[in-house]
């Protein structure tokens, strides 16, 4: 690749997006996503935080604007070379979106499988290190999602999108749905793979917990675009009514206690 | 557990208060129920005189819900004269404020609203008829990568799909088959044989069921079996964001899974097809045997010599076609189903009508185009 020593994992610059008719979710939006770093997106309700995320992952098509994953733009003519950027990243959606035909063991080799290459002992070995790496059980590999608990399917859903050692990790709420317990355990988890395996991670959250233990900058889309992006001190000491309300004292304390 | 709501109105002959209220009991949903219509017609009463002049005393309501609250607020309007709890205050005070929000307004009806309806009808269909239109040439572009790479074809989902769609529909379609064989005989025979033709009905039920029946059959079958089954599939991907998964691995949703399902079909249906033809000619040979004395010999020694084999080889060709027809457009409504039940049940409906359709329409372009044939 000869845009791996690029600084910037993801750019979305000019970006327009609309949903519905014509309703304005993001205008002259700009992110820029650093190579290594944990970047985390903020915003109330309806702020259009999934639907970034959607534009992000090419999902969506911008109305206007670029945006680039490894200097990849989704609408390259060349769908080879977006496939191989898609390959660099992993993604984590917020229901796991595990394949529920599929078992928990299929559903982590089935990147690998469909990218070829790998004879199936490999891939078995691959797996089972995975899921050893989210603290799973390989004996469970027999399972169907169906079978598997909230926090199950979180683990499972993660292993897959590492499977093929993503530079580039999107989580979607990685914490909602998990007791305090789990989400302690869920963030020291991606915490302690992101220091074995170097990934970039961005990821949309509500909860402050993942926020303070993991998060190198965050950004607050807020009014349409991206009022901040800085590291949690700076952007905490803008006067941004959402910012001083989502940081406020109240869910420090919570955070704290949680 | 509760006292029923009561009104006592008393009338005085002169003042400036005429009508002192006093209203106890409970004034909830529950309370409110055995004296409904005794209670509503008197607080109707009491709306017909000016508010100011009526003195309401509430003190002896024990329970008040919001039932209670909306009925007495419509009574009491703009009253001054209001002896309550605060509590009871902030609900009536409440209800009435909830009173006086507009309801959502009717809009009249629009006298264009059918030319409109029309009109979006064939914006609609002019969209679906552009993204299937893509995506036949996105599948067609597959197919080609893929006839160059065949290693990478999902020859699992392949065979898997020839299996659900054509091994297991067999029963039900040879079954049909049969049935619809002997219909078709015994009306045919019971006309032949007016007129003294009886060995007609092997030429007209032969190059019937080859040609026409067998193909449609198999086919409407398979729209409502196979169809509904990759609509309601595809569907529920979406859902569960299945769909959206595969396509951030950056694996082809045309390639992965539409291709397999429209080639496993082609393939199943023309066997399926075969099948069904043997049923139903199988009927044939039954009641031909029984209402026209012809034996089953007779009737097999003649049907290759009433039937030309171009028919059957016609018939063949036209359920690879509609095997494909059935299963693209169950893939185009499946990917296209939102992430909401509604969109679900509504897509697969949609989906098997528009594919028998497709299938009649393509079955009426085949006899055009193939008219002077067989």
């Amino acid at each position: 690749m000869s845009d791996s020593g690029d600084a910037q994992v993801i750019e979305i610059e000019g970006l327009l997006n609309t949903v519905g008719a014509g309703h304005v979710l993001h205008r002259d939006l700009a992110l820029k996503v650093r190579r290594d770093e944990v970047l985390a997106l903020v915003g109330g309700s309806g702020s259009g935080k999934s639907q970034l995320l959607r534009v992000m992952l090419g999902l969506k098509q911008p109305q206007a604007g670029t945006v680039r994953v490894f200097g990849v733009s989704w609408s390259d003519p060349k769908w080879k070379r977006v496939r191989d950027a898609r390959r660099r990243m992993g993604m984590l959606f917020q229901n796991g979106a595990l394949y529920s035909a599929l078992s928990v063991y299929e559903n982590v080799a089935f990147p690998l499988r469909e990218r070829g290459g790998l004879p199936e002992d490999e891939i078995r070995a691959i797996v089972h290190s995975k899921l050893a790496q989210v603290e799973l059980d390989p004996s469970r590999g027999a399972l169907l999602p169906a079978n598997l608990s909230g926090g199950m399917v979180k683990r499972v859903a993660l292993a897959r999108a590492l499977a093929l050692s993503p530079e580039l990790l999107i989580l979607d709420e990685p914490t909602a749905g998990l007791d305090p317990d789990r989400t302690t355990r869920f963030v020291q988890l991606i915490k302690r793979l992101r220091e074995e395996q170097r990934f970039a991670v961005v990821m949309v959250t509500h909860d402050l917990h993942p926020l303070y233990e993991l998060t190198d900058r965050v950004a607050v889309l807020a009014e349409q675009h991206i009022i901040a992006c800085d590291t949690i001190p700076a952007v905490r000491r803008m006067g941004h009514p959402f910012i001083q309300n989502f940081f406020g004292p109240e869910r420090r304390r919570a955070a704290d206690a949680g | 557990m509760f006292e029923e709501a009561a009104l006592e109105i008393e009338i005085a002959a002169h003042g400036p208060v005429r009508t002192r209220v006093r209203a106890s009991g409970s004034w909830t949903f529950e309370g409110l129920k055995t004296r409904r219509n005794d209670l509503a017609r008197r607080l109707a009463e009491l709306e017909r005189e000016p508010p100011e002049r009526i003195a309401w005393d509430l003190t002896g309501i024990a329970q008040l819900d919001d039932s209670g609250a909306v009925w007495l607020a419509r009574a009491l309007r703009s009253a001054q004269r209001v002896e309550a709890s605060p509590r009871l205050r902030i609900l009536l005070n409440q209800a009435g404020e909830a009173l006086q929000l507009p309801g959502a307004k009717r809009r009249p009806p629009d006298p264009l609203s059918i030319p409109v309806q029309i009109g979006e009808m064939a914006l609609e269909f002019g969209r679906h008829l552009r993204d299937a239109a893509i995506r036949l040439g996105l599948i067609a572009i597959r197919a080609a990568e893929l006839l160059r790479r065949p290693r990478d074809f999902p020859f699992r989902e392949l065979s898997a799909g020839v299996f659900r769609s054509g091994v297991t529909a067999l029963p039900v379609t040879m079954l049909v088959g049969f049935l619809v064989g002997i219909v078709l005989t015994y009306l045919s025979a019971l006309q032949l044989k007016r007129y003294g033709a009886d060995l007609l009905v092997i030429n007209i039920v032969g190059v019937g069921v080859v040609r026409e029946l067998g193909p449609m059959l198999a086919s409407i079958i398979a729209a409502g079996r196979s169809g509904s089954a990759i609509t309601a599939q595809l569907g529920v991907m979406r859902v569960t964001e299945e769909i959206e998964a595969l396509s951030v691995m950056g694996i082809s949703i045309n390639a992965r899974l539409v291709l397999p399902k429209v080639i496993s079909l082609a393939i199943a249906l023309p066997l399926v097809t075969f099948c069904t033809d043997l049923a139903a000619l199988g009927g044939a040979l039954l009641v031909s045997k029984i209402t026209l004395g012809i034996s089953p010999g007779a009737f097999l020694e003649a049907l290759p010599r009433a039937v030309e084999v171009v028919n059957f080889w016609i018939g063949i060709g036209k359920s690879a076609v509609f095997g494909f027809a059935v299963a693209f457009v169950a893939c185009h409504f499946g990917l296209r189903v939102l992430p909401n039940t509604e969109s679900l049940a509504s897509g697969v409906t949609r989906s098997v009508v528009a594919a028998i359709t497709t299938v009649i329409v393509l079955d009426a372009a085949f006899a055009i185009l193939l008219r002077n044939v067989g």
